[in-house]
């Protein structure tokens, strides 16, 4: 009997694990049934649609990324304050005199970029399988919803560092607000805080980017899946081909 | 309920008096240039004169919100990020941008000029003649760095 | 069904037989030889991507840095302005265009059109041989928006002139 199994009989282990261990067909599909974790996946799929070539793995890429970005950004939240009289001068000190601090700003760094790149690739990979047809519009509506949460996601990231970069890249991109017919101008003044990027910007960009929009995101991720488990096991037949 | 909420939250996320402005004050009328312009920061943006009127202009450039700068060699306002190009009074001359530069409304308090930065008056859209006959006096800023 | 007679199954009769689909849709199920148990065959695949995803992050923020330029400055606009690269293609338009067109319209297009696609694509049929205005509509779109980013990220420089990103590089990540 190996450690493991020994820990399992144990009356801890036989709290947690709620099944047995996974030896028949039917116990790792109990492993399903009885783990949280676990529990979204489908038992059994076909052979085709777990290969490389089906999916190109990118919408489990975008979640890891995605939990990289929660990981190193909960770090980065306990060295920044966001105030314009401060960030940009704890940004400098969590990259001089933090431990890895300079290693984590780019952890989160290039996850964003590549997390943008895994979503965008993500959707065109799935528009190629025609994978929003029926029964499946729904999910391709949240997915394209997903897309614009992770860009601005991105975006209200970018200004947060307070550097040149960030300043000018959001008064360039919030100033195409102003040119939304009729309410473009109020839009802008409530995204920014007033008239020019300033103070009242950086802490609702904050806002949104550490609090709003990642849960929004997570929200909809949740049921992206719920529907990918649902919908998705359907549509075997259809791609492959009616034989 | 849900339409409570939304009007709830848009009210209260309306940018706070202060954050969007207000009167700041600069120089006497006799300071400001009517040849040049006089850039005042404090005011983001630009004092000059035209006719006799004090033109008081935003820096902003109604195109995307970059800073433009005074182009003292043509004698023109010569925008970098999309090169857009306005006169000394901030009127449309080329370029992307959909109007001119827009000016502040300002009072003259105990012979200061005093513009207040949250009440902006819309540059004339394109197509509008421009006021004053200064054609670019010589070489562009802009041609200067591009190609 | 082939175990149970369905006839003889329970205290029910059957009456008849009806031709159609069920309410459920037209579900089959796989084959048996045709499927996988999800524990481990997809489990350790994703395992995989996701270690490799992580390794690929790990050695990409040894060697690069994170940018940090200066401290913002309202009064200085540095030449050029450049967008975040994911924006390098709207930045390029609308250079080209007036910005109601290029910072509303287009954008919007994009979206509205993405959310309407399952709804205006009726064709049910997923194999790409019998979707080719579908698929080369969408070929088009994806190639020239790639297309004015890597314009917009690489071959754009001071007041947004054209360089070749061999001889002079601005592009900012």
């Amino acid at each position: 009997m190996s450690l493991m199994d020994s820990i399992r009989k144990s009356a801890v282990g036989r709290s947690i694990w709620r099944t047995p261990k996974r030896v028949t067909d039917r116990d790792r599909a109990a492993a399903h049934w009885g783990n949280f974790f676990l529990h979204i996946y489908p038992v059994k799929m076909r052979r085709e649609q777990i290969s490389f070539k089906w999916s190109w793995f990118l919408g489990v890429a975008s979640m890891v990324l995605y939990g990289s970005l929660v990981a190193s950004g909960v770090y980065l939240m306990f060295f920044y304050v966001p105030s314009p009289t401060t960030a940009y001068g704890d940004i400098i000190f969590l990259q001089t005199n933090v431990a890895f601090g300079q290693y984590i700003r780019n952890i989160h760094r290039w996850s964003a970029h590549l997390m943008v790149v895994a979503v965008a690739a993500h959707m065109a990979k799935m528009f190629y399988r025609g994978a929003y047809k029926p029964p499946r519009e729904f999910n391709w509506l949240i997915g394209v919803v997903l897309l614009i949460l992770t860009l601005l996601l991105s975006f209200t990231g970018y200004l947060l560092p307070w550097d040149q970069l960030a300043y000018w890249a959001i008064t360039v991109g919030t100033s195409m607000t102003e040119f939304v017919p009729v309410i473009g101008d109020t839009v802008r003044a409530m995204l920014i805080g007033g008239t020019e990027v300033g103070a009242q910007t950086l802490l609702r960009f904050y806002v949104l980017h550490v609090a709003v929009l990642p849960s929004l995101l997570i929200g909809l991720i949740m049921i992206h899946l719920w529907r990918w488990r649902k919908d998705s096991m359907l549509e075997v037949d259809v791609e492959v081909g009616n034989e | 309920m849900a339409g409570a909420a939304v009007w709830t939250s848009w009210d209260f996320l309306q940018p706070v008096a202060g954050q969007a402005g207000g009167p700041v004050a600069t120089v006497t009328p006799d300071a400001v240039p009517s040849e040049t312009v006089l850039e005042i920061p404090s005011m983001r943006g630009y004092l000059t004169e035209a006719e006799g009127e004090i033109v008081s202009l935003r820096w902003k450039c109604p195109h995307l919100g970059c800073k433009v700068p005074w182009c003292e060699s043509s004698g023109q306002f010569e925008c970098p990020c999309h090169g857009s190009v306005f006169n000394r009074v901030g009127e449309y001359r080329r370029g992307p941008a959909a109007r001119g530069m827009d000016r502040y409304e300002y009072e003259i308090v105990d012979g200061i000029i005093v513009p207040d930065t949250s009440k902006i008056i819309r540059g004339a859209p394109v197509g509008t003649l421009e006021t004053i006959n200064e054609p670019p006096k010589g070489p562009e800023c802009l041609e200067a760095t591009s190609e | 069904m082939s175990d149970i007679d369905p006839t003889t199954s329970s205290d029910q009769r059957v009456l008849g037989f009806v031709e159609g689909t069920p309410p459920v849709g037209d579900r089959k199920i796989p084959r048996e030889e045709d499927s996988v148990m999800v524990w481990p065959h997809l489990l350790v695949r994703h395992a995989v991507v996701a270690l490799a995803v992580i390794v690929f992050v790990l050695l990409l923020a040894l060697f690069f840095n994170a940018p940090l330029r200066e401290m913002a400055n309202p009064t200085v606009t540095p030449n050029p302005e450049k967008a975040p690269w994911y924006f390098a293609a709207l930045q390029e338009l609308l250079f080209r265009f007036h910005p109601l067109v290029a910072g509303v319209l287009v954008p919007g297009a994009i979206i509205v059109g993405l959310v309407a696609l399952p709804f205006i694509d009726r064709n049910p049929d997923t194999r790409q041989r019998n979707r080719k205005v579908a698929v080369a509509t969408f070929t088009i779109f994806m190639v020239v928006w790639i297309l004015l980013t890597v314009i917009g990220f690489a071959f754009r420089g001071p007041n947004w002139g054209w360089v070749w990103p061999w001889l002079e590089w601005y592009g900012e990540l």
